[in-house]
C-alpha cells in the first residue's frame, strides 16, 4: 500500500473560509510593511515579544515536532509500521517550519537583514543556535520532502508554453537527485533528529537569560529539557491530530493500526515530561504559587491539567486507546497542552518588572498569524491532494 | 534508505575523535567584563529633578527635544521610561519622606542604560550587534542588527527601545554612554557635563565605588547602606546610592548572578565544538544501521 | 544771537567728546568681573576639621563680617565655562550671606593644609574641574556651589533653589532671530512670538491671565462688573 495522491475535489466551502482568513492576514503583513511593527501590533519596548514570536514561532516550531519523531521511530529504530505516517508528519514539519521563518520575517524589524547571522556570529547567542538550526533544518526538510515530488513528476514532468524545453532537463534533475537521495538520505534523516533536538530545547533557553521577567513557575533552569520532552511527547499526538483532521475532511478510513500503538508511546513519553514538570515544581518549591488565582499562575494550573495530566489519565484506558474520537480528544488536549506551554512561556508568563504592562495581541497580529495557519492549511491541502502524501487505503464512502 | 557500513563507520570515527577533544574548560563560565571600565555614580540624594540631563542627553545625541525641557510643573505626574526619542529620563517619588516644615520631600531618579558588566542584551543579541567595550559601554552597531529584539527580552532594567513605527529599518535605541566623548581623553558623556549638583560623577568604576562606600561609611544614617549596581546581575558601571530603598525607586531588585551566566554555560557545555550534536548523530547512526540489519535479516529469513 | 550760535557751536564739538568719555561703571561690579576671571592655583591638601571645630578656629583668628571687604561676587570662573556655557553667572552677594548667617564656617567649611594660606580661602581654590581622577571625593566648581547655594536656601526655606531664581539664562540676541515686517500688525507680532514660544503659549492658556473669570476692579469702565475677565468679556488676541 503506497501513499498516492488523493485526486479530490480541492475548492470546498472551509477552503474558501481559509482564503478570507489569507486575505486579510495578507492585507495586515502589508499594513506592517508600510506603517511599521508598531502601526498593526500592540508590542511595546516592555514588551517586545508577543503573539508572533508566541505563537507563529515558538508554538509553530513545537507542533512541528512530528516530523523528526516519526522519521527517528520509523527510519531510526526501524519500526517501518509507522511509515505511513512519516509523509504527513514530513509535510506538516516542511510547511510547519517554512511558516516559521515566514513568521519571522514578519516579526523582525529589518526583515532584509534575516541572512546577518549567517555572517555575524555570537555564539553565546542561543537564538543564534537557534536560527542556525532551524535555517539548516529547513534545508533538510526541504531534502526529504525531495523524493515524494520527484516519485509523483519523474517520467512525466511538463511543464507549460515556453518552459516545456526544460522539460527534460528537470526531469534528469528529478531522476538524478533522487538516485543521489536515495543512497545518503540516511544522513538527512539522522541530521534531521539531532538538529531538531537541538533547537526544541534552546528555544526553551532563549529566556534563560531573563530570569526576572519570567514568571517563577515557567523559569527553571531544567527548561530547555522541558522544551525538548514536550517536543517529544506533541510529536506523535499533532501527528494523529492532523491525520485525523484530513482523513476526516477527506471521508477517509483512519489508520487506527497505526494510531492505536503511537499512544502507547506517547503514555511513555508524555509521562516523562509530566514527571520532569511535577518534580521540578517540587524541587523548586513553585507550588506554592499554584493557587494565587491570578491569570498567569492560571494558565500555568489549565496547562498543566488540561493539557498534560488529563490526556495522560486517559490515553492510560484501553477503551480510549482504541477508539478514534478518544485519540483524537486525547491527542488535542496535548497538542493544546505544550501550544498553551509556548504561549504561557513566551507570553502569558512573561512579566516586565518595571512598567505596568497589560498584553492583548492587536487585531493585525491576529490577522497575521491566523492568515499564515490559514495558508499553512491550504497548502497543506493542496499537497495531500496532488501529491503523494496520505495512504488512502479504502474510502470510506464516496 | 540504506546505511552502508563504511559510511558509517568513517562518520562514527569523527563523531568520536570530537567527543575526544571536549574541551575540559567548557563548562566553566567566566566574567567577560572589561577590565578597568569607566562608570558613573549617581548619588540620589543630589539629584534635584532639574531634567538638564535630558536636554544635554537629547543634545548630545542627536534626539527631539525633551518634553517640557523648562517646566518641571506637570512632567513628573506620570511615571515615564526611556524611549526611542529619549535615551534617559528622571522621574519623581514621593515615598513618605518629610522635610523639616512636613513637606513632602521627592526623591528623583535619573534612569537610562546601566551598561552592565556582563550584558544580557549583548549575551542575546544573535548577531553580536551589542557588544561591551574596553571603556564599559554597551554600544550598538545598527549595521549588524536584524530587528529580533531578543535583547529587549534580555535586558533586566527595561532599557532598549525600539523604533516600532519605522517599517524597514527600524533601530534599538538606548543610551550611548556617550562613547564617542568618553572614548577620547578627558571626555564625559553628556548628562555628566551638564549636571548643577554633581549627583552624577563619571570617572573609573572602580574609583567611584570606593568613593560610593566611602559615602556610605561617613554617613551611616543618610544613606541607605547598599551601592547598587556594585553586585546587581553581576555589577553594572552605573552605580547608585540613595537615602530610600532603591525597590522603593523602580530600581528592581536583582540577583548577583549574571544574567547570561546560567544560558551561555549551557550552551556553551552542550555545543562547544559541536560535541553533543556529533555525539547523538553517532548514536542515532549506530542504532539506525542496527535496525537496519536486523530487518533485512528477518526479510532474508523471510524469503528464505 | 552770537550767543545762541556759539552755545550751539559748542554744544556741537563737545557732543563726541562727551560720547567717547568713559560710561559710569559700578567699582565693585569691575571688581567682580576681574575677580570671576581669576583661576588660583589649586590646593591638593586642607584639613580636615569638624564643623566645630572650624567655627571656632575661625572665631580665634578673630575674623568678622568687618573684614568683609567685597560687598559682591560674580559666581562665574573659566573652569564652569570650559565644560558649558547655559546660564548668566549669579550675582552673589557676600557681605548680605555673611551678615545673615554670621558663621564664616558654613561656607568655608575647610582651609588648606598650608598654615600660610588664607583662613578663608575662595571656594574655587578647592573647587575645580569636576571628576578630577586624583581627588575623586572633591565636587567640582559648579557643583560645589550648587550644592552650597541651594542645600541651605532649602534648610532655612530661605532664597531661591530654582534655576532662574539665581541666574538669567543666556538668552540669544533676539534682534537675530525675530523676523518682522515694518509696521507689522499685533497679530504679526503674537504670531511670531509663537513661533518659537508655542509651549509657553500653551501653558498661557491655563493660566488665570486667561481663563479668569471674575471682578476686574482695576479696568477702567468695568470696575463694578462681577463676570469681566479673559475668560468671558475682555479681548485677548492671543
Amino acid at each position: 500500500m503506497r501513499a498516492r495522491p488523493l485526486n479530490k475535489k480541492f475548492w470546498t466551502p472551509g477552503v474558501f473560509v481559509m482564503l478570507v482568513f489569507m486575505i486579510a492576514g495578507a492585507i495586515s503583513i502589508i499594513a506592517r510593511f508600510t506603517g511599521g511593527i508598531g502601526y498593526v501590533t500592540n508590542l511595546s519596548n516592555a514588551r517586545p515579544w508577543g503573539l508572533w514570536v508566541g505563537v507563529d514561532v515558538a508554538t509553530g516550531v513545537a507542533l512541528a515536532a512530528g516530523g523528526f519523531t516519526t522519521a527517528a521511530l520509523a527510519h531510526i529504530l526501524g519500526k517501518h509500521l509507522y511509515e505511513p505516517i512519516t509523509r504527513p508528519a514530513l509535510l506538516t514539519a516542511v510547511l510547519g517550519y517554512t511558516f516559521v521563518v515566514l513568521g519571522l520575517l514578519v516579526d523582525i524589524g529589518r526583515s532584509w537583514a534575516i541572512w546577518k547571522p549567517m555572517v555575524n556570529w555570537n555564539t553565546n547567542s542561543v537564538l543564534f543556535e537557534v536560527a542556525m538550526c532551524v535555517m539548516v533544518y529547513l534545508n533538510v526538510l526541504y531534502i526529504e520532502f525531495f523524493p515524494i515530488i520527484a516519485e509523483q513528476f519523474k517520467g512525466r514532468v511538463n511543464l507549460p508554453g515556453l518552459l516545456s524545453a526544460l522539460n527534460g532537463l528537470v526531469d534528469m534533475i528529478l531522476k538524478i537527485g533522487d538516485a543521489i537521495l536515495d543512497k545518503i538520505m540516511w544522513i538527512f534523516i539522522i541530521l534531521g533528529v539531532v538538529l531538531s533536538c537541538m533547537h526544541q530545547s534552546s528555544l526553551g533557553s532563549l529566556m534563560l537569560v531573563a530570569p526576572t521577567k519570567l514568571h517563577p513557575l515557567w523559569y527553571t533552569p531544567i527548561l530547555p529539557l522541558l522544551f525538548l520532552t514536550s517536543a517529544f511527547a506533541v510529536g506523535y499526538p499533532m501527528v494523529v491530530v492532523e491525520t485525523t483532521i484530513a482523513t476526516s475532511s477527506f471521508k477517509l478510513d483512519a489508520e487506527m493500526n497505526i494510531l492505536t500503538p503511537l499512544t502507547r508511546v506517547t503514555i511513555f513519553l508524555l509521562g516523562i515530561y509530566l514527571l520532569l514538570k511535577i518534580g521540578d515544581m517540587v524541587v523548586r518549591g513553585t507550588y506554592v504559587y499554584l493557587f494565587d488565582g491570578n491569570y498567569q499562575t492560571n494558565s500555568f494550573v489549565i496547562e498543566l491539567l488540561f493539557g498534560v495530566i488529563m490526556p495522560w489519565v486517559m490515553l492510560l484506558f484501553e477503551r480510549v486507546r482504541h477508539s478514534r474520537t478518544g485519540i483524537f480528544t486525547a491527542a488535542s488536549l496535548i497538542v493544546g497542552g505544550v501550544a498553551l506551554n509556548r504561549i504561557n512561556v513566551f507570553i502569558v508568563g512573561y512579566q516586565p518588572p518595571l512598567s505596568e504592562n497589560v498584553y492583548f495581541p492587536a487585531p493585525g497580529e491576529l490577522m497575521v498569524t491566523l492568515g499564515l495557519i490559514a495558508t499553512l492549511m491550504f497548502i497543506y491541502r493542496f499537497a495531500v491532494t496532488y501529491l503523494p502524501v496520505l495512504q488512502a487505503p479504502k474510502e470510506v464512502s464516496t | 534508505m540504506k546505511l552502508t557500513r563504511r559510511h558509517f563507520f568513517k562518520f562514527m570515527g569523527a563523531a568520536g575523535a570530537s567527543v575526544a577533544a571536549l574541551p575540559s574548560s567548557a563548562s566553566a563560565w567566566e566574567s567577560k567584563a572589561p577590565p578597568d571600565p569607566y562608570g558613573c555614580l549617581v548619588d540620589l540624594t543630589r539629584c534635584v529633578g532639574c531634567r538638564k540631563c535630558e536636554e544635554a542627553c537629547s543634545e548630545v545625541n542627536g534626539l527631539p527635544t525633551p518634553e517640557r525641557p523648562n517646566c518641571q510643573c506637570t512632567i513628573f505626574e506620570k511615571k515615564r521610561r526611556p524611549d526611542e526619542k529619549a535615551f534617559t529620563v528622571v522621574n519623581r517619588y514621593f515615598t513618605g519622606k518629610l522635610d523639616a516644615f512636613d513637606n513632602p520631600l521627592p526623591t528623583f531618579v535619573k534612569v537610562q542604560c546601566m551598561h552592565c558588566q556582563d550584558p544580557a542584551c549583548v549575551s542575546a543579541c544573535i548577531v553580536g550587534a551589542l557588544t561591551k567595550d574596553e571603556t564599559g559601554t554597551v554600544r550598538y552597531d545598527v549595521s549588524k542588527c536584524i530587528g529580533c529584539r531578543y535583547c529587549m527580552v534580555a535586558c533586566p532594567f527595561e532599557i532598549p527601545a525600539y523604533e516600532y513605527h519605522d517599517p524597514i529599518t527600524p533601530r534599538v535605541m538606548k543610551c550611548t554612554f556617550c562613547y564617542d566623548r568618553i572614548s577620547k581623553d578627558g571626555g564625559i558623556p553628556g548628562c555628566a557635563t551638564i549636571c548643577p549638583t554633581e549627583a552624577l560623577t563619571f570617572g573609573k568604576r572602580e574609583t567611584l565605588l570606593k568613593v560610593a562606600n566611602k559615602k556610605l561609611k561617613d554617613n551611616p544614617g543618610k544613606y541607605i547602606q547598599h551601592v547598587y549596581g556594585e553586585r546587581e546581575v553581576g555589577g553594572t558601571s552605573w552605580l547608585y546610592i540613595s537615602a530610600i530603598p532603591f525597590d522603593r525607586l523602580n530600581l528592581p531588585v536583582l540577583p548577583d548572578t549574571p544574567s547570561p551566566k546560567l544560558s551561555e554555560t549551557i550552551q556553551h557545555s552542550l555545543f562547544s565544538y559541536l560535541w553533543s550534536p556529533l555525539a547523538l548523530f553517532g548514536v542515532l547512526g549506530a542504532v539506525m544501521s542496527k535496525s537496519n540489519k536486523t530487518a533485512e535479516k528477518q526479510q532474508n529469513k523471510g524469503g528464505a | 544771537m552770537i550767543k545762541r550760535i556759539i552755545f550751539l557751536v559748542t554744544c556741537l564739538i563737545l557732543t563726541p567728546v562727551l560720547c567717547v568719555a568713559e560710561v559710569w561703571k559700578a567699582p565693585d561690579q569691575e571688581r567682580a568681573k576681574e575677580r570671576a576671571k581669576e583661576v588660583v592655583p589649586f590646593v591638593t591638601e586642607y584639613k580636615n576639621d569638624d564643623q566645630i571645630t572650624r567655627r571656632i578656629s575661625l572665631m580665634d583668628t578673630g575674623i568678622s563680617i568687618q573684614d568683609v571687604t567685597d560687598t559682591y561676587f560674580l559666581l562665574d570662573s573659566p573652569i564652569i565655562k570650559k565644560r558649558e556655557d547655559h546660564y548668566e553667572p549669579v550675582r552673589f552677594s557676600h557681605k548680605r550671606h555673611a551678615n545673615l548667617t554670621n558663621d564664616c564656617s558654613k561656607c568655608h567649611h575647610y582651609r588648606p593644609k598650608d598654615d600660610t594660606a588664607l583662613e578663608t580661602t575662595r571656594c574655587s581654590a578647592c573647587h575645580q574641574d569636576s571628576f578630577n581622577p586624583d581627588h575623586p571625593e572633591r565636587i567640582g566648581l559648579k557643583a560645589a556651589y550648587h550644592q552650597q547655594c541651594m542645600a541651605c536656601h532649602q534648610e532655612q526655606a530661605k532664597g531661591p533653589v530654582d534655576c532662574k531664581g539665581c541666574h538669567l539664562q543666556n538668552v540669544p540676541d533676539h534682534k537675530e532671530l525675530v523676523n518682522l515686517p515694518d509696521n507689522a500688525d499685533p497679530f504679526q507680532v503674537t504670531a511670531e512670538c509663537l513661533r518659537c514660544h508655542d509651549t509657553q503659549a500653551e501653558d498661557m492658556l491655563t493660566t488665570a491671565h486667561w481663563l479668569w473669570k471674575g471682578p476686574s476692579p482695576y479696568t477702567t469702565g468695568h470696575r463694578k462688573d462681577i463676570m469681566h475677565g479673559k475668560g468671558t468679556t475682555a479681548l485677548n488676541n492671543y
